[in-house]
């Protein structure tokens, strides 16, 4: 559904992504993992239209994104639940939850989508009043995580969630991604952590240098394989 | 003594009403655009002179011209905007100097079209004595004061409530994550330019009708904004609301006990005294990282 064809993308002079081609397929959990600096975060940037294609183009469901504005494509269904979370600081967990849900044709959705981010989240409704700047990094990750899923999104961007976080913490973001997936519901999970992400996902990709090391369904994957080409250099 | 120590009291207080509501304005269009409109004050000499006019050609009374006021102002503001908007490199640095100049061609505008004269409201409605047990006013100082009132608590409303008044807060906190959840920033920085010009409309008819003036005043509003934004620490109401107090207050007591002369340098020296001892600004707090 989310395609991704020969993507060219970088910041300013600087080209990260080398004609990268990957596919997103609905109802499935597509882990991409790789080192620190592969061009994971990149590659979800570009897809949000936050820095623009050199080459490529990127299609949800047929239509193209290349030159949208990050606006038009989250409003066409594209949530990002960004790496440092990126929540409103000086806005309540409410106020945050609820501006997830600003494109007009989610916002006779609000108070449901609240009831459900509550529901799935109980540590964020005994403080749907305070700050997100006083939250502690996993409630501040619920909340981004919140925020995105406020918007219903067709597909679901999850940028590192379990980084910074204590290993309780990453547990329980994980149980909730858990929660998700079985709902049906399409997922891009970015994660460091190889174990994690292959027990989620349906499919896997490394990336490296900007690049597509391997593509497998997660049943394939040869773990030792795979932390050679991790590794290699 | 004590009495008029109290008077002047009450008349900064009464003062600090339209100040807010120039403050604010200033800073809502800070925290969308991160640029600070050193043409700002010269939008609400705009609107006092559109009273002037309404009043002295028309025969209007000054709050009846509030919606003329409220369309020109709201005009030049979409109008700076755009200018600065247009601003692709640099853009902290650069507005800067496009704003100050802007602010130079409208007050040199006001002093073509209106002439250097001291002007002041007419009317005697406007200009009668409230009396308040010991504390004096003009009817217009507490009109204008509950009008601010008002429009503060709107624009409070507005900012907690409305979608697009939490969109302006949600891109003024973080202007990427704003962008993820479909707001797009360059309508809101729009829709904080012109609720800037409505704030600064009615700021400007308070002051034609409670005080006098003239094409300099623009530049001296702009100075004031910004010590009260800065005192407030930056993003905060609350902080913006005491601090437009606090100057008005500490202006009318230095003209009641030492002189008008210093009236602008009153405002000055709070300003590095209350930074001096809060660099974040009264409500600055240990907010404002990351
Ligand atoms: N804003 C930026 N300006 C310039 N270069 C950048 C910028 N952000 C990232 N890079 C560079 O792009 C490359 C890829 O970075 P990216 O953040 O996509 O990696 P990543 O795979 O997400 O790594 P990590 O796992 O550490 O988050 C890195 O070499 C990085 O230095
Ligand atoms: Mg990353």
């Amino acid at each position: 559904m989310l395609e991704v064809n020969r993507v060219r993308a970088g910041y300013g002079a600087i080209n990260v992504l080398w004609d990268l081609s990957l596919t997103i397929r609905e109802g499935e959990v597509t882990a991409i993992i790789g080192p620190n600096g592969a061009g994971k975060t990149t590659l979800l940037r570009a897809i949000m239209g936050l820095i623009p294609l050199s080459q490529g183009d990127i299609a949800l469901h047929g239509d193209s994104l290349a030159g949208r504005q990050t606006w038009s494509i989250a409003r066409h269904g594209i949530s990002l639940i960004p790496e440092g979370r990126l929540v409103f600081r000086d806005m309540t967990v409410e106020d945050n939850l609820t501006m997830g849900a600003f494109p007009n044709s989610r916002r006779a959705g609000v108070a449901h989508n609240l009831a459900r981010v509550y529901e799935l989240f109980p540590r964020l409704a005994e403080r749907r009043r305070q700050l997100a700047g006083a939250l502690s990094g996993g409630e501040a990750q619920m909340v981004a995580i919140g925020r995105g899923l406020m918007a219903e999104p067709s597909v679901l961007l999850v940028d590192e969630p379990s980084l910074g976080l204590a290993p309780v913490m990453v547990q329980e973001i994980f149980g909730i991604l858990e929660r998700l997936k079985a709902e049906g519901r399409t997922i891009v999970l970015v994660e460091q952590n190889t174990h994690l992400a292959l027990s989620l996902a349906d499919h896997v990709h490394l990336m490296q240098a900007g690049r597509l090391l391997l593509s497998e369904p997660a049943p394939r994957v040869d773990l030792q394989r795979l932390h050679d080409l991790y590794f290699a250099r | 003594m004590t009495e008029l120590i109290l008077q002047s009291l009450y008349s900064g207080l009464l003062v600090g009403g339209a100040y807010a509501l120039i403050a604010l304005g200033l800073a809502l269009v800070f925290g969308t655009m991160k640029i600070i409109n050193l043409a700002h004050g010269e939008l609400v000499l705009l609107a006092a002179y559109v009273a002037y006019t309404a009043e002295s050609q028309f025969g209007l009374n000054p709050l009846a011209s509030i919606p003329f006021a409220l369309v020109i102002v709201c005009a030049s503001a979409v109008l700076v905007y755009l200018l600065v908007s247009r601003i692709r490199v640099n853009r902290e640095l650069n507005s800067l100097i496009l704003t100050f100049g802007l602010g130079i061609i409208l007050t040199n505008a006001v002093l073509i079209v209106w002439s250097a004269n001291i002007r002041s409201t007419s009317s005697a409605w406007l200009q009668d004595a409230v009396v308040l047990g010991p504390l004096f006013s003009m009817r217009s100082e507490v009109v204008f004061f509950v009008l601010s009132l008002a429009l503060a608590g709107g624009l409070w409303w507005w900012l907690s409530r409305s979608w697009y008044g939490r969109a302006v807060r949600a891109v003024s906190s973080n202007r990427d994550a704003a962008k993820l959840m479909g707001i797009d920033p360059v309508r809101t920085e729009l829709v904080s330019f012109v609720v800037a010009g409505v704030l600064a409309s009615v700021a400007g008819v308070a002051i034609y009708s409670s005080s006098v003036i003239q094409p300099a005043l623009g530049h001296a509003l702009t100075i004031k904004a910004f010590i009260i934004t800065v005192l407030a620490g930056i993003g905060s109401m609350p902080g913006v609301l005491l601090g437009a107090v606090l100057l008005g207050v500490t202006e009318s007591l230095t003209v009641t006990l030492a002189s008008s002369a210093l009236q602008e340098l009153a405002g000055m020296v709070l300003f590095l005294l209350v930074l001096f001892v809060m660099p974040n600004g009264l409500f600055g707090g240990a907010r404002r990282r990351g």
